[in-house]
């Protein structure tokens, strides 16, 4: 046996890759979410070589079983009817690389996957901001179940706001969502203002870092240094998950920042996530080729100061002194929410009673659905239990037919009492004919049940 | 009658076909230094009698090219790169004279940086300077836009006019710029002495009165006239493991899934033929240190061998990597995997009594009977195989694929045959199909499998096809040819004419065309390109190729 000397220990990492740009599965024809998204991304790749990298190892992407998309999401009316095979395996590619990651075969990796999920929600409906099943929540529940870490942290570095990833962790204290993003006052989804903090038990684990137009590279390393890495260090989570979009580009076609692949590059050589999964980027030709070759050098631990975009110049985007106050103000502020998320979560939980209750209302604007739920929480005297939850959901399409449901979700690490409480509430509501589905999910025991009130018959995921 | 002949790294073996049956073959000792004697030698055994008149085709696989190529004796070559934006090119472990220069072409072939011609220039200088008469030049995605290769030829031309120069997007066109670079400079690099050696072989056969098209095996299992494999002289190496290959394809049933062990003295060579196909390595092959685009057949070498060493420890037995000389039993030093399968009466070569002499004395070190030894070193050769031919079949399982109909249809395949060739398989290939669960076949001749596949393989071809109609040409991968595409409505179906049009224009060039026929499509596909929410043009990808296959006069008109 040799070991290795200090100054060869980096030649021992690797890092996987799956590329999988479902060259053959599209939204329609001329939706953003199309088959031409990766193609120039590939020829780039390829042409770089970087797959014979002695730094870098291709994986080959597998479905993920219905029962992972399960244990995350309240499908209706079912998982079946609302995935296709290309969601399984954009979602099924997060798995595999979980799984080397998990098993030391690789130091760090990148899903370079399509179709893109995080704008979906604990409860789906349909496609909503070109999302149906959010693919990192499911490696982030796939893993804890299988290896049993607890602490995740999940920074969401694409342009929108990462409002399904925020919602499905909204309660849970173990996972830190950080997510910086363009000003939802200018730009979809609307949310991730610095006011949404995590429920009251989980204060401080959702940091929403909302920032003005055209903020450049300079600004969102800013945040990362002052806020992020921060934060991070304090949080100390076993795993970090980049979902990262690649639309602050200056040239994204859907958005308005000024982030160049250099930025990206950068931003992952400073955060140093374990596994970054690609959500959003829409300049096909301008940014992607380039974006994603700076993010697998800077993961690989290679030389990236080479990559850049035909037009860039060092130099090129600068902030203005209102621009740089916007953000300086922002990370403050939210610094002082972070330092005082004890206390906050104290308050809140007191101010919310036996349980807390909140009303929402959602717009699935790919399939035009939109979606009332109640979403309530048990406030569980036990600290250390999240308590469990129940969402009512109803939501129409178009202008036609409505579905309703119920469901009942136990989260890990919840006491005993909670997840038998939560099994009685959903037996009793298999009777309740407002329903048209129950659902049930108990990550403790990976138990997932979807009942059809109108059918008399439930499917065990 | 067809003549095939491997001259390979320890024999050189030769058949005589006639009539689809082998009716001579030929072995002699291979002489590193001396080539072409070995090569006329094993042919003039086999055509002895027979009138040079009757013989109508001569396929030869060679290690020339291999050998000079790991002995470093081609020539020099400086290479010129354009990397443009993208990885740091220092990373990219081009030894030797390696220029950099500025300018860059994107992935749709257009100009992204001028080409700084005076960097050039100053390049072309240090170059001829420091002696070098071979230059390769090759740009980033220079396949999809050939004008800055080309400028770059002209200037080291001016610079230097007696310099031989290559282009990148000549080499071959397909993605991946390391390889190409790579290729390029193989290329260049082998191209007088494999010259030099296609000439004299042309002389000697046509001295012997034989008037037959003269072909050599490609290590992807297609033959190519000699007079055309002088511009790709570096598909040439490797063909050996390919000859056996061929030999196994045209010695079993067609269609079916075969592994191909071929088990020499120092090292087994390990194939693949899924239904009736050889199993292409996905990537190019490997020279010494080199990754190149040379398409070839994915073959594993194992270090293990009928001569390999055999070392005792602890109870336990390794085998290789490295070579003990001729087995005990055929009056060698020391105890072989040979002397093993010949104590177990596996194989009946050799003296049976030296072999339990040689067991009896490894039996010593193991603490055990000269039988219970033997029975040792044979499981564990057969344990080494097992492992490999598994790795084998799952990689192909692994491989990263891009569509998601690739993913849904790739199942588990498992091996119907085991089909031994070369000397030491007989006592080895029955045990190894057994633990799979497949036929163990030595075909009649297995011992000249090699030369049997070189007589009988037809030629291969590929042609990958990319058509850009917004930007309106279209370019082909493997040779850099170009076109235009004015039609807005240029759709797949007119795509795939195209593409088909073309492989037939090359298969003439090369001096195949009595086989573009065959040539299928493998991949077509379409991607609207949509700019500003509306369709402003298509990118149009086809492949097409003529696979390894065996020659109608082998296979009575069928495949």
């Amino acid at each position: 046996m040799t070991t290795l000397r200090e100054e060869n220990r980096d030649r021992a990492r690797k890092m996987g890759l799956i590329f999988f740009p479902a060259f053959d599965w599209a939204i329609t024809p001329t939706h953003p979410e199309r088959e031409e998204r990766l193609l120039y991304t590939r020829d780039q790749i390829f042409e770089e070589g970087l797959m014979d990298l002695p730094e870098v190892e291709e994986f080959k992407p597998r479905l993920a079983e219905l029962k992972d998309i399960a244990r995350v999401h309240f499908c209706i009316p079912s998982v079946e009817s609302l995935v296709t095979e290309a969601h399984l395996i954009a979602a099924g590619s997060t798995l595999v690389l979980a799984d080397a990651y998990m098993k030391k075969e690789i130091t760090n990796a990148f899903a370079l996957v399509r179709p893109p999920g995080h704008h979906s929600m604990r409860v789906a409906h349909g496609n909503r901001g070109f999302c149906n099943v959010n693919n990192e929540a499911i490696m982030v529940e796939y893993i804890r179940r299988k290896y049993g870490i607890r602490r995740v942290a999940i920074i969401d570095t694409d342009v929108h706001h990462g409002d399904g990833t925020q919602e499905i962790f909204y309660h849970d204290p173990d996972v830190l969502f950080i997510s910086f993003h363009q000003d939802g006052r200018t730009l979809y989804p609307g949310s991730g203002f610095v006011d949404e903090q995590g429920g009251p038990k989980a204060i401080g684990r959702t940091i929403n870092i909302p920032l003005p137009p055209e903020t450049p590279d300079e600004g969102i390393h800013y945040v990362l240094e002052e806020l992020v890495l921060p934060i991070l260090k304090e949080f100390r989570p076993q795993l970090v998950v980049n979902s990262a979009g690649q639309d602050n580009h200056y040239t994204d076609p859907l958005a308005n920042m000024r982030f160049s692949a250099q930025g990206y590059a950068k931003l992952n050589e400073m955060l140093a996530p374990d596994i970054a999964v690609l959500e959003g980027g829409y300049a096909i030709e301008s940014a992607l080729p380039y974006v994603n070759c700076g993010i697998i050098l800077a993961m690989a631990g290679l030389d990236y100061s080479n990559v850049r975009e035909p037009d860039y110049v060092p130099g090129r985007f600068s902030m203005s002194r209102t621009m740089e106050a916007n953000i300086t103000g922002t990370v403050e502020y939210l610094q002082g929410i972070w330092d005082a998320r004890e206390e906050l979560t104290a308050t809140a939980v007191e101010r919310a009673g036996p349980f807390f209750r909140r009303r929402k209302n959602i717009f699935y604007d790919t399939d035009g659905i939109r979606e009332k739920q109640t979403e309530s929480v048990k406030m569980c005297p036990d600290k250390s239990c999240p308590g469990y939850m129940t969402i009512d959901t109803d939501a129409v399409r178009g202008y036609g037919s409505s579905d309703s449901g119920f469901g009942v979700f136990v989260p890990l690490f919840a006491c005993k009492r909670c997840r038998e409480e939560a099994r009685e509430e959903y037996e009793a509501h298999k009777t309740d004919s407002r329903y048209n589905y129950i659902y049930f999910q108990d990550k403790n025991t990976d138990n997932f049940r979807l009942y059809s009130t109108r059918m008399h018959n439930e499917r065990v995921y | 009658m067809l003549i095939g002949i491997d001259v390979g790294g320890t024999t050189t073996d030769a058949v005589l076909i006639d009539n689809g049956k082998v009716i001579k073959t030929s072995k002699v000792p291979t002489d590193h230094d001396h080539l072409l004697e070995c090569l006329m030698s094993a042919l003039d055994e086999i055509v002895r009698g027979a009138s040079p008149k009757m013989i109508e085709r001569v396929v030869l696989s060679t290690t020339l090219i291999t050998n000079l190529i790991a002995e470093g004796k081609t020539d020099p070559v400086a290479l010129i790169i354009e990397p443009g934006p993208g990885m740091n090119p220092e990373g990219y472990s081009l030894e030797g004279e390696v220029q950099i220069v500025r300018g860059a072409i994107d992935y749709r072939g257009r100009e992204i940086q001028d080409l700084d011609e005076g960097q050039v220039k100053n390049a072309a200088a240090k170059i001829s300077e420091r002696g070098y008469r071979k230059v390769a030049v090759a740009s980033k995605f220079g396949q999809r836009n050939h004008s800055h290769e080309e400028r770059m030829r002209e200037i080291v031309l001016q610079v230097s006019p007696e310099t031989v120069v290559e282009m990148g997007h000549q080499a071959s066109g397909r993605l991946n710029f390391p390889r190409r670079a790579a290729t390029t400079m193989l290329k260049v690099a082998a191209q007088d002495r494999y010259r030099e050696f296609a000439d004299q072989i042309a002389k000697a056969i046509t001295g012997r009165k034989i008037e037959a098209p003269i072909y050599i095996l490609k290590a992807d299992g297609g033959t190519l006239p000699l007079e055309t494999s002088v511009e790709y002289p570096v598909e040439t190496i490797f063909s050996g493991p390919a000859a056996s290959t061929m030999g196994v394809l045209a010695l079993t049933p067609p269609g079916q899934t075969s592994v191909v062990v071929d088990i020499g003295g120092t090292t087994t060579d390990l194939a693949l033929i899924l239904d009736g196909v050889p199993l292409m390595s996905s990537e190019g092959a490997k020279v010494n240190s080199y990754l190149t685009h040379i398409r070839a057949f994915a073959v594993k070498s194992v270090a293990l061998g009928g001569d390999s060493r055999v070392r005792a420890a602890d109870g336990e037995v390794t085998l290789g990597p490295e070579r003990a000389g001729p087995a005990r039993c055929l009056g060698g030093p020391e105890p072989t995997p040979t002397d093993a399968m010949r104590l177990l009466n596996l194989i009946s070569i050799g003296e049976r009594s030296l072999a339990e002499e040689a067991m009896t004395n490894l039996g010593r070190d193991l603490g055990c009977s000269a039988g219970e030894a033997a029975q040792k070193v044979v499981d564990e050769a057969v344990d080494m195989l097992l492992s490999e031919i598994n790795g084998m079949f799952l990689a192909w399982e692994e491989e990263p694929a891009y569509r998601v109909w690739e993913i849904l249809q790739k199942e588990k395949i498992r091996p119907q045959n085991v089909v031994g060739v070369g000397g030491g398989s007989l006592g080895l290939v029955p045990l190894v199909a057994e633990k799979l669960g497949a036929r163990g076949i030595i075909p009649e001749n297995a011992t000249v499998a090699n030369a049997i596949g070189a007589a009988v393989a037809r030629p291969t071809l590929t042609l990958t096809f990319r058509a850009d109609t917004e930007r309106g040409f279209y370019t082909v991968a493997e040779d850099g040819t170009t076109g235009e595409v004015k039609d807005r409505k240029f759709g797949q179906k007119e795509a795939e004419a195209l593409a088909k049009k073309l492989i037939i224009e090359r298969a003439e060039k090369m001096g195949i065309g009595e086989y573009a026929s065959e040539a299928e499509v493998t991949a077509s596909e379409v991607f609207n390109m949509v700019r500003g929410w509306s369709t402003s043009g298509r990118i149009l990808d086809v492949g097409m190729q003529i696979p390894a296959g065996l020659i109608p006069e082998w296979t009575g008109g069928g495949r």
